[in-house]
C-alpha cells in the first residue's frame, strides 16, 4: 500500500510528511478533580485527571518520606478502538503505558517539594487513532499544570515513523500498523532533554536520527501549543478573579 | 466514599423532609441537564450527558455477526459500563468492577427485555440482515467520566440519546452467492438507516431518604439513602424494568406509590430530554 | 475558556462572552502581562540580589517558573502566585477541615493541603474550659469532642520539625460545625482577610470562609457559656427530630448557591459579593434552584462586570 502518494507527496489522510494532526487542548474538564485536561491529536482523544497532592492513602506504597509518590493509571474505553475487543483490565499493554507515563511525568514533577504526599494521574482514552501514548503524556502535562503541581519543565511527546522511504510525523493508526518503525519521543521542552524514547521495528542509524529529530520537532511544536493553552487559561482565571 | 458528619447528615435529611434540598431543589426536581451527540466519531452513534457534576458517555457500535441458533430471526445487543478512574480515585484498578457490573446489569434488565428479547427497547428483529445467517450486533458501551450521583439515570439517558444518533449502514445482500452457505453482504458507506428509538425507555431512580423519596440524588444524598427503586418507563408510560437497591425493606404499598410517582416524573423527564436532544442536534448542524 | 457546561442558548452565550470580555478589559494590564506558565523565564535584574521564592527555580542562571500563575515582586523577593492549586497554609489562617482519623492524642484533618493536618488534643480547649494537663481520661474521651467526618473550624498553628502541619483551636469560636453544608471551592478564590467568620444576622446564618477553600454555610450557633454546654447536649438529643427552620434553610441554600455560581465563574469570594448575589436573586425573583441555571450565571457575570466597571470609574 502507498502510504505516501509518490506524485503529490501527501499521506493517506491528506497531510504532508512533516505535518502534525490538528491539536486541541482544554483544561478543567472533570469538575471534581484537582486538575484535568482533554487532549486531542486528530482523532485520538484522551482525558487526564489529577488528584492530589494529598496524604498518602496506602502507607505501604510510600518509598521514602522526602518525595511525593506519583501514581498513574492508563485505561482505554471499550469504544475507543475501531474494532471492539474486550480486554481484561490491567492487561500488559496498559500496565506498560501506565509505567511509561508515570516515569515520564515523575522526571518533571518537583517531587521533593511535596513530601508525605501522593499524586494520582488517571488517563482515559476516549478514542484511539495512533499515538495514544503521546496524547496521554501531553494530556497529563496539562492536567498537572492545571492542578498547580510544580514542574521543572513542560513534558511533551510526539511520535514519528518511516514509511515509503519518507520520515512521517505523528502517525495515525493506519500508518502505525503499517509495519514501519514507530519512534515515540518525550522531551522536557525547554531544557531540551529526552525523557522518553521508544522504537519498534528497525531503522538504519542515520535514518533513525532524522526520524527522531522530526519527532523532537513535533514535541516542541506541541510544547508551544500547550503553553499557549496554559497561559490563556492563567490570564483568564486572573482576570475573572478580579 | 463521601463522609458526612452527623450535623450534615441531619441537614440533608431535614432538607428532604422539608422539600428543600441542599442546592435548592424540591424532591422531584432534576439538576440542569446538558446533552451532546456525535462525540465519538468512530462509533455509529454516541452521546454525552451531564447532570450537575455527573458526566457519562455512551457509544453504540454496530458489527456484522451471526444470529444465535435459538433466535435466528433476531440481532444481538450487549451493554457494558465502565467507571473511569478520572471520576474518582476509588475507581482505579479493580475498584470500579463492582459498581460497573451493577450498572451494566441494571441497564441490561431495563433495556434488553429478558432472555428472549421480547419487549426490548430496540426491536431486535429489525437488526436482522439475512435470517439465520447475518445480523447486526449492537455494542452499547457506557463510560462514567465524572461521578456525582444518579449514574444509572444518566447512563440510560445517554444510551437513549446515543441510539437516536445511531445510523446503521444500509446493507445489500447478493442472493446468488448464498448457495455456498455464506451470504455476501455489501455494506454501504453512504446510506444509513436510523433507528426507531421511540420505544427506548428512560430510567427514573427514586432514592428514599427518611420518610420521603427524591429524584436525581447527588452522591451526598445517595450516601444517606435507605433504599432506592429504579423504574424504567417508556414514552407510553409502560414500565419496562425495575430494580430495587439498598438494604432497608420497603412496604409494598410504598413501592407501588414510588412506581406511580416515577411514571409521572418520567413524562417530565421525556420532555426535558427531547428538548435537549433537539438543542444538541441543532448545535451539531451549525 | 474553561467550559462551564451550561445549557446556554445563543443570546445567553453572546451575553456571557461579552461580560467575560468586559472583565478582561477591566483587569489591570499588568496582571495579564505578569502571567506565566511552567518553564517560562522570569525577567529579573541579576544585580539586585533577588531572592527566588515559591514557584521559581534556577536553570542555567535564569529564573524559571515551575507553576502557572502570576509573578509577584515584593522588594527583592520574586515568586509565582498560583491560581488553581491546593491550599498553601500560612500561620494564623482560619481553615475549615474534616476529621479523617483519630490517632493517639491527635486528630487528623483533611484541609485540601498536600497532606493531612494535625490537631493535637493539647492545642485545643477542653469542653470544661479549664486550663490543665490532659489526662488519660481526656484521651479516651476524644471521640466525644470530634468524631470521624466531623467538620471542624480551626487555625493554622505552624509546621513542626517533621514537616507536618499543626492546627490549634484555643477559642470558643473554633470547634465543630453542626447544621449546614460544606462547599469546596478553589483555595485561590478566598482572600486572607481580618474576618473569616460571618454571622449574617438578617438571615440567622453563619458563613465561614476557610482560607483553604472550604466554605461553611450553616445555621447560626450562639457561642454559649461553658456551663450551658452539657445541658445543651441533652437538648440536642431530645431535639434530634427538629430540623432547621424552613426560613433559615432557604437562606442557607440561597447563599450556598450564590457561592457555587461565583466560584464556577471564578470570582473572588467575599462576604459582600456573596450577599449581593443572594440578594440579587431575591430581588429578581429567581427561585433558589434556578440560581444554578444558565440565565442566572449570565446575569451574575454581567452584574460583576458592571460592578468592577463602576469601581474603576470611581477611582478615576
Amino acid at each position: 500500500m502507498e502510504y505516501v502518494n509518490p506524485l503529490t507527496g501527501f499521506r493517506v489522510d491528506g497531510r504532508r510528511p512533516n505535518e502534525m494532526r490538528q491539536l486541541k487542548g482544554e483544561v478543567g474538564v472533570v469538575s471534581r478533580a484537582d486538575g484535568s485536561a482533554l487532549f486531542e491529536m486528530g482523532n485520538t482523544r484522551v482525558i487526564a485527571a489529577v488528584y492530589g497532592p494529598r496524604e498518602i492513602q496506602n502507607r505501604s506504597q510510600q518509598q521514602n518520606n522526602k518525595e511525593a509518590l506519583v501514581r498513574c493509571e492508563y485505561r482505554m474505553a471499550e469504544f475507543s478502538t475501531g474494532d471492539r475487543r474486550r480486554k481484561p483490565k490491567g492487561d500488559r499493554r496498559s500496565t506498560e503505558i501506565s509505567l511509561v507515563i508515570r516515569q515520564t511525568m515523575e522526571a518533571s514533577i518537583l517531587t521533593h517539594l511535596m513530601p508525605h504526599s501522593q499524586i494520582d494521574i488517571f488517563v482515559q482514552v476516549l478514542q484511539a487513532d495512533g499515538g495514544t501514548r503521546s496524547a496521554c503524556i501531553n494530556a497529563a502535562t496539562l492536567a498537572l499544570a492545571d492542578a498547580g503541581i510544580p514542574m521543572r519543565d513542560i513534558v511533551t511527546s510526539c511520535s514519528a515513523g518511516y514509511l515509503c522511504s519518507t520520515p512521517l510525523l505523528d502517525l495515525n493508526y493506519i500508518e502505525d500498523s503499517a509495519g514501519g518503525a514507530d519512534v515515540t519521543v518525550g522531551i522536557l521542552a525547554k531544557m531540551d532533554k529526552v525523557t522518553l524514547l521508544q522504537m519498534d521495528a528497525k531503522l538504519p542509524m542515520d535514518t533513525f536520527e532524522t526520524v527522531m529529530d522530526l519527532a523532537t520537532e513535533g514535541c516542541k511544536a506541541i510544547a508551544t501549543y500547550i503553553r499557549e493553552v496554559l497561559l490563556e487559561n492563567t490570564k483568564q482565571l486572573e482576570c475573572q478573579r478580579g | 466514599m463521601v463522609g458526612l458528619s452527623e450535623g450534615e447528615k441531619h441537614f440533608i435529611c431535614g432538607g428532604i423532609a422539608q422539600d428543600l434540598r441542599a442546592d435548592g431543589r424540591t424532591r422531584l426536581q432534576f439538576r440542569a441537564l446538558t446533552v451532546e451527540t456525535g462525540i465519538i466519531p468512530q462509533a455509529n452513534g454516541s452521546a454525552r450527558v451531564r447532570m450537575g457534576a455527573t458526566e457519562v458517555i455512551a457509544s453504540v457500535k454496530a458489527e456484522l455477526g451471526k444470529p444465535t441458533i435459538l433466535h435466528p430471526d433476531k440481532g444481538k445487543v450487549s451493554i457494558y459500563v465502565d467507571c473511569s478512574p478520572t471520576a474518582a480515585p476509588m475507581f482505579e484498578g479493580r475498584g470500579s468492577e463492582e459498581l460497573s457490573a451493577e450498572l451494566s446489569v441494571a441497564l441490561q434488565r431495563c433495556l434488553l427485555g429478558g432472555k428472549s428479547g421480547a419487549g426490548a427497547a430496540i426491536d431486535l428483529s429489525s437488526l436482522i440482515v439475512v435470517e439465520g445467517k447475518a445480523c447486526w450486533d449492537l455494542y452499547i458501551d457506557g463510560l462514567v467520566v465524572s461521578s456525582d450521583g444518579n449514574l444509572l439515570d444518566a447512563l440510560a439517558a445517554a444510551i437513549k440519546v446515543a441510539l437516536s444518533d445511531t445510523g446503521i449502514p444500509k446493507v445489500n445482500v447478493s442472493l446468488n452467492a448464498e448457495m455456498d452457505g455464506e451470504p455476501e453482504v455489501d455494506i454501504s458507506d453512504e446510506e444509513f438507516l436510523q433507528f426507531d428509538t421511540s420505544g427506548v425507555p428512560v430510567i427514573i431512580t427514586l432514592t428514599k431518604v427518611g420518610k420521603h423519596y427524591i429524584v436525581d440524588a447527588t452522591s451526598e444524598e445517595e450516601s444517606q439513602m435507605s433504599s432506592a427503586v429504579s423504574v424504567s418507563v417508556n414514552s407510553h408510560g409502560q414500565i419496562c424494568g425495575l430494580t430495587k437497591r439498598g438494604g432497608a425493606g420497603l412496604d409494598p404499598s410504598v413501592i407501588f406509590d414510588m412506581i406511580s410517582v416515577a411514571k409521572n416524573v418520567s413524562q417530565r423527564f421525556y420532555t426535558l430530554l427531547e428538548s435537549e436532544i433537539a438543542a444538541a442536534e441543532a448545535a451539531a448542524d451549525e | 475558556m474553561r467550559d462551564l457546561h451550561l445549557p446556554l442558548n445563543q443570546t445567553q452565550r453572546v451575553r456571557l462572552e461579552a461580560a467575560l470580555h468586559e472583565l478582561q478589559t477591566l483587569a489591570p494590564a499588568a496582571a495579564s502581562a505578569a502571567a506565566v506558565t511552567v518553564a517560562d523565564n522570569i525577567a529579573v535584574n541579576h544585580e539586585d540580589n533577588i531572592l527566588k521564592g515559591h514557584g521559581t527555580t534556577d536553570q542555567d542562571g535564569e529564573v524559571v517558573a515551575t507553576l502557572c500563575g502570576v509573578v509577584e515582586r515584593v522588594n527583592k523577593l520574586v515568586y509565582v502566585r498560583t491560581l488553581r492549586a491546593r491550599y498553601k497554609p500560612e500561620v494564623g489562617d482560619i481553615i475549615v477541615g474534616r476529621v479523617i482519623e483519630i490517632a493517639p492524642k491527635r486528630w487528623r484533618l483533611e484541609i485540601n493541603f498536600s497532606q493531612d493536618a494535625v490537631l493535637m488534643l493539647s492545642s485545643m480547649n477542653l469542653p470544661d474550659g479549664i486550663q490543665r494537663r490532659r489526662t488519660a481520661v481526656d484521651e479516651l474521651n476524644m471521640r466525644s469532642i470530634f468524631e470521624e467526618n466531623d467538620v471542624v473550624c480551626a487555625e493554622v498553628r505552624g509546621f513542626q520539625h517533621d514537616g507536618s502541619l499543626h492546627l490549634q483551636a484555643r477559642s470558643q469560636k473554633y470547634g465543630k460545625l453542626q447544621r449546614g453544608q460544606l462547599l469546596t471551592v478553589p483555595a485561590y478564590l478566598v482572600k486572607r482577610r481580618k474576618l473569616h467568620f460571618h454571622h449574617l444576622e438578617q438571615y440567622d446564618v453563619d458563613l465561614i470562609l476557610g482560607c483553604n477553600g472550604f466554605i461553611w454555610v450553616g445555621e447560626h450557633v450562639v457561642v454559649r457559656e461553658i456551663a450551658d454546654l452539657k445541658e445543651d447536649e441533652q437538648k440536642l438529643s431530645a431535639e434530634a427530630e427538629t430540623f432547621t427552620p424552613i426560613e433559615t434553610r432557604r437562606h442557607i441554600c440561597r447563599l450556598a448557591n450564590a457561592v457555587r455560581v461565583l466560584s464556577a465563574l471564578g470570582f473572588t469570594l467575599t462576604v459582600e459579593l456573596i450577599i449581593q448575589t443572594a440578594e440579587a436573586s431575591i430581588s429578581s425573583n429567581v427561585e433558589i434552584n434556578d440560581m444554578l441555571g444558565a440565565e442566572f450565571y449570565v446575569q451574575t457575570a454581567e452584574r460583576e462586570a458592571k460592578r468592577r466597571g463602576d469601581l474603576l470609574g470611581k477611582k478615576r
